[in-house]
């Protein structure tokens, strides 16, 4: 209970300390949005008055005051380009990035997690070697690169998925027909990440005391790692699935640009360019929230797994 | 020959009568690790017997390789070293040269060991009692609740107390001297016919290292194991050792029975060992004499006698063995010596 609170308390810090960030970062943005909004030809009043309107005649310092008070009441503002409320419209598209988000991850951990403990085991085999130069080539190309190059192969070449959207209406396998390949060119890239981090964490608890006892004792190889070792690293291979979710949620906006899904990421990019700060200052502000929440839950999900860190 | 040892040996060697079986025996044991240079050999041509419930101390300063020897024996070497050439005979059959799935079946259920360190030799993120059913299931077909009763009654048998809620203990709820217990329980769970205790005291504090040897020596008298006591501490030999087998830079210096080496050592570094003991009925401020130089380096180890440069007997002296280590040698008494600089003026014209 006490480690519940502790957390929500960080979990308020956090989330006051990204607020504060969005906000000035959006501000760093060259560019006036009363100019973007009204075209080249507006007249000095009329960009004065909806400069007004919009608060931007104030110094900077009252500006990020009165942000910070309506954020405490939910209230983001309003997006400039469509008048709509910025959180409305950004939570409207959450659901579209965060299930390509944990589509790519789940993929990632599919593939990252048994891998990263095969070339464990096989440390400095010629399988361990492939497999960890394949991850690195993974990790070196961009994913949006990985994404044009797969829409070339299998959407132009071969015409087995589609190439573009997600399908918003269809039922289920339409929808899955149009995940595959974007989760799978996230979960990809984001797996030879998770691959490298898993054999490290693997190979620090293989050298262990606790499991050269195992096999003073006997204990099958096979039973003393993917049990024994395995669970001794469990703890930083959730810590490595924390910090891959930030970087899946990065990269799965780059994805949505390139396969044009709609989600926040898209939405965000138009948002930058029209100089729509309530936007932007939103979208980040929840892709930031969503990090901080996983890992949270990852952190409570630490005592499961390792007593030390529960009887505290 | 002054008393050196502050404890008096309480297990004297058993007479003669009728010798027990060799339980375990080394022979050429040799094992090296890759170096810059080469291969480096850490352990040099070791070979040593263990009777049945007899115990032998292995002992040497850290880094002699008394570990290694027997991580060697078990084939738990850690890649990239290897055992070049050796058997390790248990009952008379070489173990080493074996599939290693029926070297893993002799582990732990014939052969058992276990470690210096009992904070860090349990798993952390398994109960005990888990990790005794672990190594229960590892060579036998025994059921999960069979298997728990069995690791209770294995807790109760190393004495810790109220051993059926103990079970679902994590190691950290337990105390340096109860984890080591629990190892032990791990160890003798298949009734091993040797067992390897490398170091089992030296990170716990003393009240409890004598608990712990005490624990050993009843388990030992109970089941007639043989025990191989790894250890630095020579009061703990003079205690409970049989047979003593000095290392140094990975080779045999001195082997004999407990008395005889204590009384008459041979070699000049069980010599220099021997000194560097506090006495407890010597002055209080009297400086100890330690080995000078440095420990060896087993990756440029001189052509000859690995302690000749640190040797105060002869460093520097022309009928010094400089070109190649002397061979384990002495009388019918079994107790043998790499040294010629001592008594035995035949051997002096056999090497020369």
């Amino acid at each position: 209970m006490d480690r519940l609170l502790r957390q929500l308390s960080q979990l308020a810090i956090t989330v006051f300390g990204i607020v504060t960030v969005t906000f000035f970062l959006v501000r760093m943005i060259p560019g006036d949005p009363a100019q973007y909004m009204l075209g080249d030809y507006a007249t000095e009043e009329a960009l004065a008055t909806l400069r007004a309107q919009l608060g931007l005649d104030q110094p900077v310092y009252v500006q990020y005051g009165l942000y910070v008070l309506r954020a405490v009441t939910g209230d983001f503002g309003s997006s400039v380009v469509t008048g709509r409320p910025a959180l409305e419209e950004i939570l409207f598209s959450l659901p579209d990035s965060a299930i390509l988000a944990f589509a790519g991850l789940a993929v990632a951990v599919a593939i990252g997690i048994p891998l990263g403990i095969l070339t464990a085991e096989r440390q400095g085999s010629w399988s361990d070697m492939l497999i960890m130069i394949v991850a690195l080539f993974g990790i070196s190309f961009p994913v949006f690169w990985l994404g044009l190059a797969s829409v070339l192969l299998f959407s132009q070449e071969l015409k087995w998925f589609p190439a573009l959207g997600a399908s918003s209406g269809g039922g289920f396998l339409t929808h899955l027909h149009h995940l595959v390949l974007p989760a799978g060119v996230l979960g990809i890239s984001v797996a030879a990440y998770i691959t490298r981090l898993t054999r490290s964490a693997m190979l620090e608890v293989l050298g262990q005391d606790c499991i050269r006892v195992a096999r003073a004792m006997g204990v099958p190889e096979r039973r003393v790692v993917w049990r024994l070792a395995l669970k001794n690293a469990l703890v930083p291979i959730l810590a490595i699935v924390g910090v891959t979710f930030a970087w899946s949620l990065g990269s799965a906006i780059l994805i949505e640009v390139v396969f044009s899904r709609p989600g926040i990421g898209s939405m965000i990019l138009k948002a930058v360019s029209a100089r729509d700060y309530q936007l932007v200052q939103a979208g980040v502000l929840v892709l930031a929230v969503a990090v901080v929440l996983v890992n949270s839950l990852l952190d409570l999900a630490y005592g499961l797994v390792d007593p030390r860190l529960s009887t505290r | 020959m002054p008393n050196l040892h502050p404890v008096a040996p309480a297990s004297p060697v058993a007479p003669a009568t009728a010798p027990r079986p060799v339980a375990l025996e080394l022979r050429d044991l040799t094992t090296v690790f890759p170096g810059d240079d080469g291969p480096v050999t850490v352990i040099d041509g070791v070979s040593l017997a263990v009777r049945a419930g007899g115990t032998l101390a292995v002992v040497g300063e850290s880094g002699s390789g008394k570990s290694m020897t027997f991580l060697s024996a078990l084939g738990l070497v850690a890649a990239p070293g290897r055992v070049r050439r050796g058997e390790v005979r248990i009952d008379g059959a070489d173990i080493l040269h074996q599939p290693p799935e029926r070297l893993r079946r002799l582990r732990g259920a014939v052969i058992s060991m276990i470690f210096q360190d009992p904070l860090t030799a349990l798993n952390p993120v398994f109960t005990i009692g888990e990790q005794i059913v672990e190594v229960l299931r590892a060579h036998q077909r025994i059921g999960r609740s069979a298997a728990r009763a069995r690791a209770i009654e294995l807790l109760a048998r190393v004495q810790i107390p109220d051993p059926a809620r103990r079970v679902d203990d994590y190691p950290h709820q337990l105390s340096g001297g109860q984890r080591q217990r629990v190892l032990i329980a791990m160890a003798i769970a298949l009734s091993p016919k040797i067992l390897i205790a490398d170091e089992p005291t030296t990170a716990l504090d003393v009240t409890v290292q004598a608990q712990i040897l005490d624990l050993l020596a009843d388990l030992q008298a109970e089941t007639g194991m043989a025990l191989v006591l790894i250890t630095h501490d020579l009061g703990l030999v003079a205690r409970y050792a049989d047979d003593v087998a000095v290392m140094y830079a990975g080779r045999l210096v001195e082997t004999g029975s407990m008395e005889e080496v204590f009384t008459r050592p041979r070699h000049p570094y069980t010599r220099a060992l021997f000194r560097s003991i506090p006495r407890l009925d010597g002055p209080v401020d009297e400086e100890l004499p330690a080995i000078e130089g440095q420990p060896p380096n087993v990756a440029r180890l001189p052509p000859g006698c690995a302690f000749e440069p640190r040797c105060t007997v002869g460093r520097g002296r022309a009928d010094c063995c400089t070109r190649r280590p002397l061979p384990l040698a002495g009388d019918r008494s079994g107790h043998r010596s790499a040294c010629f600089h001592e008594d035995l003026p035949d051997r002096k014209e056999a090497i020369r």
